[in-house]
C-alpha cells in the first residue's frame, strides 16, 4: 500500500511521527519534493485567490500526489492541540476543502487530530485509520510507540539548537548525530519568527535561514525553545489568542524580545495571514517597550528574491552597526 | 459611566437594553466614510474588515464622551473572538482612557463575565434585568418578522422608497417604546403600514428570491454591506439574511433550546464537518435550506481574508453545482469599489432572471 503526505503546513512539525508510524504498519510513504514553482502554480490555480499562500501550497502538492498512483492521501484534520486552543479554521476545513474540490475524495485519509499537547501520537487519532490501513489496534498501537519515539527525538534536537532540516535529517536517520555539529555562528543574533511552513519551506521562504547564516547570523527559532519559556508570557496575557501556533510565535516573540537574548526579531509573515495580524501588533508594542528592533517580512507567491535579500540584509547591516 | 457598543444591524436595541437598565448611552453613529478611515488608519493592515469598522466606531463614540464599551468576546477560533484584546489594547495605545466589558463565551472565562453582569446590572434586581432582557427581545423578535416582511414587500411596491421609509419610520419609532403594551401598539401600526403598502403585480414566474449568507457583520451590516438588501430590492428581487438578531440571542443566550441555528448547522455538515469558527458551517447550511425552500440564487458576503469563510469560498463551486442554486461571492473591505460590485449584483440577477425564464419556457413547452 502507498500513502502520500504533501510536503506543506505541519509536515514540517510532524513528518517524523507521520513517518514512522505509515512505515511501521509497512505501507510505503510518497512525499511530494520539496516546493517548486510548478507545485504553487498547480496550487494557485486550484484555489481561491485569497487564501493565504501556505494553503496554496499545500494544494499544490496535494495535486501533484493526485497524479501519481497511491491508494491514499494523507490530509489529517487538525483540529486542536491544546485545551479550549484551536488550529487555525483554514487547518480546521482543510480535508472538507480537498474533498469538495476534488473529483474521488475516497482517495483522501482524514482522521481528526485533538490532543492535550504537541504531542499527537493518540490511539483516539490514528485508530480510524486501522480500517482502512486493514490493521489491527494493536498493530495500530505498536505503530504509534516507534512514531512517537521518533518524534520525541526531532523536537529534542530542534531544542538542542539544531536547525529543522538538520534535526530532521537526523531524526530520521540519515546522518548520524556526531558528524553534524550544531551551527555556532553569529556577530548577531536574530529572532526568526514564524509557522514552520513559511521559514523551513525553502522556496517559499527563499532559504532564509541560510541567508542568515551566509551574513554570519546565529539564529533563534521558536521550535528551539523549551515550551515553558513560550509558554510563560501567553500565560501572562489576560486572554490568550485562540490558536496554538499562533501562541507559540506569539510566546517565543515575547519571550526573546523580553530576555534579551537576540539583537533584532524578524517576523515572517504569510500575505493575508489572519492569526498574524493579530501577533505583528503585538509585537510592534513589545518592540516599542524594549527597543529592540523589529521587521515584517510578508510573503507570498509574488514576492521576489532580491526584494527579500535586500531588506534582510539592510535590517541586519542596521543591527551590526548600531552594535559595533 | 457612559456606556457605548458596536454598531450592527439594528442598533437600537442594544441601546434600549442599557438605557432601560439606567445607563447612561452613546449611541454610536452609523458608520460612514469617516469611521472607516478612522478605523483603518489605527488598525492593522491585514486585519479583517469588521475589526476596523468597529475600531472607528469606537473612535467616533469616545469622542462623543464614551467611557466604557460593551462588547461580545466569542471563543474563537476566528478573529472576532481577539477583537476586543485588539481594541483595548489600541485604544490605551492611542491615550484613550476607556473601560472594556468583554462578554466571553460563558464557560470560557466565568469569573470575568460575572465580574460584567454586575457591572451592567448596576443596582437592579435579577428579577428586573431578567424583565427588560425579555421585553428586548420580544422586541427583536417584533423588528425581525417586520423587516422580513419589507424584504419580501420592497420587491414588489409601486411607488419606489415606500419600503426604505416605513423601516426608517420603525427604527426611530422602537426608541420610543418601552413598554410590552407600547410593543403591542408599535406592532400593530406598523403591520398596519405596510398592509397599505401598493403593490405591483407580478407573475409568479417572474418573482426571484435570494438568500444573503456569510460573515455576521458584513451580511447584517446595510452601512458597509452596500445597503445590498435596498439595492436587491430596487431591483424587484426578494431577499433574507442568513442572520437576524433575534435568531442570534435565541442561539446564543437561550440555553438547551432546540433552535433554528441548530437545523441550519446539521445542513452545513455535509460540506464542512465540525464547526471551523465564524459562520463558516452555517454559510453552508443556509445555501442548503435556502435551496429546499426554493430560492433562486445565494449571495455570499464575506470580509476579504476572513478565516473562515474562505473555507466556504473554497467549496462554494462544487456546492452550487451540486445544488443547482448559482452563487456570487463578494469580499469587502476598505477597498471595495461599489460600481463594481454592483455591476456584478445586477448581471447575477440577471442571471438568476434568464434562468428562471428558461426554465417556464421549458416547462410550459413541454
Amino acid at each position: 500500500m502507498k500513502i502520500g503526505i504533501p510536503r506543506s503546513l505541519l509536515y514540517y512539525y510532524y513528518y517524523p511521527l507521520w513517518k514512522n508510524f505509515f512505515e511501521e504498519l509497512g505501507v510505503d510513504v510518497v512525499t511530494s519534493p520539496p516546493t517548486t514553482k510548478k507545485i504553487l502554480d498547480l496550487g494557485v490555480r486550484n484555489m481561491v485567490s485569497d487564501i493565504c499562500v501556505p494553503i496554496k501550497i499545500f494544494m499544490g502538492h496535494f495535486y501533484y500526489l493526485m497524479e501519481k498512483e497511491l491508494d491514499y492521501i494523507y490530509v489529517p484534520r487538525m483540529v486542536s492541540i491544546e485545551k479550549r486552543k484551536f488550529f487555525c479554521p483554514k487547518f480546521m476545513g482543510l480535508p472538507d476543502l480537498v474533498r469538495h474540490t476534488i473529483e474521488n475524495p475516497k482517495k483522501v485519509l482524514r482522521p481528526s487530530i485533538v490532543a492535550k499537547d504537541d504531542n499527537i501520537a493518540l490511539l483516539e487519532n490514528f485508530l480510524p485509520l486501522a480500517e482502512p490501513l486493514g490493521k489491527t489496534k494493536g498493530e495500530i498501537k505498536k505503530a504509534l510507540k516507534k512514531a512517537e519515539t521518533a518524534w520525541l527525538h526531532f523536537r529534542q534536537l530542534s531544542k538542542e539548537g539544531y536547525f529543522h532540516q538538520d534535526a530532521m535529517n537526523i531524526a530520521l536517520g540519515k546522518v548520524q548525530k556526531e558528524n553534524l555539529p550544531i551551527y555556532q555562528g553569529g556577530e548577531i543574533t536574530i529572532g526568526l519568527i514564524g509557522y514552520v511552513y513559511n521559514i523551513y519551506d525553502d522556496y517559499i521562504s527563499m532559504n532564509i535561514m541560510e541567508k542568515l547564516q551566509q551574513l554570519n547570523i546565529k539564529v533563534i527559532t521558536f521550535d528551539m525553545l523549551p515550551e515553558n519559556e513560550i509558554e510563560r508570557p501567553i500565560k501572562q496575557m489576560d486572554k490568550a489568542l485562540f490558536w496554538t501556533f499562533s501562541n507559540k510565535l506569539l510566546g517565543a516573540g515575547k519571550h526573546l524580545f523580553r530576555k534579551n537574548q537576540v539583537d533584532g526579531i524578524i517576523h515572517v509573515t504569510a500575505f493575508g495571514c489572519g492569526p498574524d495580524s493579530m501577533i505583528g501588533k503585538m509585537f510592534e508594542l513589545e518592540s516599542q517597550d524594549t527597543q529592540i528592533p523589529f521587521m515584517t517580512l510578508r510573503i507570498d507567491e509574488h514576492t521576489g528574491e532580491n526584494h527579500l535579500q535586500t531588506r534582510v540584509e539592510a535590517f541586519t547591516d542596521m543591527i551590526k552597526r548600531k552594535k559595533v | 459611566m457612559k456606556i457605548s457598543f458596536p454598531y450592527m444591524g439594528v442598533p437600537f436595541v442594544y441601546k434600549k437594553v442599557l438605557e432601560l437598565l439606567g445607563h447612561d448611552v452613546i449611541m454610536p453613529p452609523r458608520p460612514s466614510q469617516r469611521t472607516i478611515d478612522l478605523g483603518v488608519k489605527y488598525s492593522p493592515e491585514f486585519a479583517c474588515f469588521p475589526l476596523k469598522v468597529i475600531m472607528g466606531s469606537y473612535i467616533e463614540a469616545i469622542k462623543m464622551g464614551a467611557d466604557t464599551i460593551v462588547t461580545s468576546g466569542g471563543h474563537g477560533p476566528c478573529r472576532a473572538g481577539f477583537y476586543g484584546e485588539n481594541h483595548q489594547q489600541t485604544l490605551k495605545q492611542l491615550g484613550y482612557d476607556v473601560d472594556f466589558i468583554v462578554f466571553d463565551g460563558w464557560r470560557d472565562n466565568i469569573k470575568r463575565n460575572i465580574q460584567n453582569v454586575r457591572k451592567i446590572k448596576g443596582k437592579n434586581s435579577i428579577f428586573k434585568v431578567y424583565k427588560i432582557v425579555r421585553l428586548v427581545y420580544q422586541m427583536l423578535q417584533v423588528v425581525d418578522s417586520l423587516e422580513m416582511r419589507i424584504q419580501t414587500l420592497r420587491a414588489y411596491e409601486k411607488a419606489k422608497g415606500t419600503c426604505n421609509k416605513i423601516w426608517d419610520a420603525i427604527q426611530r419609532k422602537l426608541d420610543e417604546v418601552e413598554t410590552k403594551e407600547q410593543l403591542e401598539e408599535f406592532k400593530k401600526y406598523f403591520y398596519d403600514q405596510l398592509d397599505r403598502v401598493e403593490l405591483q403585480e407580478v407573475a409568479p414566474q417572474e418573482k426571484i428570491r435570494i438568500g444573503i449568507v456569510g460573515e455576521i457583520y458584513v451580511v447584517m451590516e446595510p452601512s458597509i454591506n452596500m445597503q445590498i438588501e435596498k439595492v436587491l430590492g430596487d431591483m424587484g428581487v426578494e431577499v433574507r439574511r442568513s442572520q437576524y438578531l433575534s435568531q442570534w440571542v435565541e442561539h446564543n443566550m437561550i440555553p438547551f433550546k432546540k433552535t433554528h441555528e441548530d437545523e441550519i448547522l446539521k445542513k452545513g455538515e455535509p460540506w464542512i464537518e465540525i464547526s471551523i469558527g465564524g459562520h463558516a458551517k452555517q454559510t453552508m447550511g443556509h445555501i442548503v435550506d435556502y435551496k429546499q425552500q426554493g430560492f433562486d440564487g445565494i449571495i455570499h458576503l464575506m470580509p476579504f481574508a476572513c478565516l473562515p469563510e474562505l473555507i466556504s469560498q473554497g467549496i462554494m463551486p462544487k456546492i452550487s453545482e451540486e445544488l443547482d442554486i448559482p452563487v456570487l461571492t463578494i469580499p469587502l473591505d476598505e477597498q471595495t469599489g461599489l460600481a463594481n460590485n454592483l455591476t456584478r449584483i445586477e448581471a447575477f440577477v440577471d442571471l438568476l432572471k434568464n434562468k428562471k425564464n428558461n426554465q417556464h419556457k421549458t416547462a410550459v413547452i413541454a
